[in-house]
């Protein structure tokens, strides 16, 4: 069972998917964060969020680049967030895949999803505030939206969090 | 007519294509010649079309005029609110008397913050503008996100 969840900032998604997480039952919870922690902030803010999921019985694996080379414990419920960070990543660190950013996120995800039970993946909304940014922006813009495109294709579910208020819009209606 | 809106990069016209069964016949909006709006199958990047409206303005304060080949009187239209607003309903309602079946592939514009250049804050304006008045004349509104479309009218 795969489900995307999407979302703009402040949402509620990452809320929501920690719930979806929750609901799918018992068994072993395996977090991949993607945000590389910059800075003394950065650190704290990652050790605080991460401390809140170990409450939840969640183990936190760090993955930034090369998702697709991640094997897991075991199979259980994952939840990967966010594909942005993961796209970013790919696409500007000096490790990353870099012009093959869209193949290699995507390999990865196919990967987790032969792995995991269920697969939870939260996304971003980015794409409406009309501007247009530099080339390279423009690129991950993009490279992002083929990403969320491709995901929602391969998911049973997706979902977008309005507020706190959780749309569907693939899948069956129950919540 | 029906209106296909959404983020850039969302997978729209490909969904537009798919689902209205269209294949040919698209003007993209941003090369296409202005009068292809009447006559195209579909229009794909409606907001760089509504871009090039912007700039085909004449004057120095800015106005709407004949030389997009709109049925409009050509005395000019200040762009304030109101004067975009009935801009934008005349043009909702011209287009369709005369395309009734176009298919229009726009993105939404207005989710960020206020730009701070003049040209791009009457653009979002403008585009707002024209695509609520299209959402009216259209018998149907989709918005796709993640490539999946979701029926708002």
């Amino acid at each position: 069972m795969m489900h995307l969840i999407t979302g703009g900032s402040g949402s509620g998604k990452s809320a929501y998917a920690e719930t979806q997480v929750l609901a799918a039952g018992e068994g072993r919870r395996i977090y991949i964060a993607t945000m590389i922690p910059r800075g003394e902030e950065g650190r704290q803010r990652v050790s605080r969020h991460r401390l809140l999921r170990a409450e939840k019985q969640f183990e936190t694996i760090e993955c930034y680049t090369g998702l697709q080379a991640l094997t897991l414990p075991e199979c259980g419920t994952v939840l990967l967030e966010c594909m942005s960070n993961l796209v970013a990543n790919e696409m500007f660190e000096p490790e990353g895949a870099g012009a093959h950013t869209v193949e290699a996120v995507l390999e990865g995800v196919r990967m987790l999803k032969r792995q995991a039970r269920h697969l939870f993946l939260v996304t971003n909304e980015v794409f409406s505030d009309g501007i247009a940014y530099d080339e390279e922006t423009m690129r991950y813009l993009a490279y992002l939206g083929e990403v969320n495109c491709a995901l929602a294709e391969m998911a049973d579910t997706v979902t977008e969090v309005v507020y706190g208020l959780p749309q569907r819009i693939k899948g069956d209606g129950s919540e | 007519m029906k209106l296909i809106i959404g983020g850039a990069y969302q997978g729209k016209l490909a969904y537009a294509k798919k689902k209205f069964q269209a294949e040919d016949g698209w003007a993209d909006g941003r090369t296409c010649d202005m009068d292809a709006v009447w006559t195209c199958r579909g229009m794909d990047h409606f907001h760089e079309y509504t871009r090039r409206l912007l700039e085909t303005l004449d004057g120095d304060a800015g106005s709407l005029s004949r030389s997009a080949a709109l049925p409009i009187e050509p005395h000019r239209y200040a762009l304030t609110p109101e004067a975009m607003e009935q801009w934008a309903a005349q043009f909702a309602a011209e287009l369709a008397k005369r395309n009734p079946q176009i298919l229009v592939v726009s993105n939404e514009l207005g989710c960020g913050v206020v730009p701070l250049d003049r040209t791009d804050r009457l653009w979002r304006e403008l585009t707002g503008r024209i695509c609520t008045c299209l959402a009216q004349q259209a018998d149907e509104v989709v918005r796709v996100t993640c490539g999946i479309g979701l029926r708002l009218k």
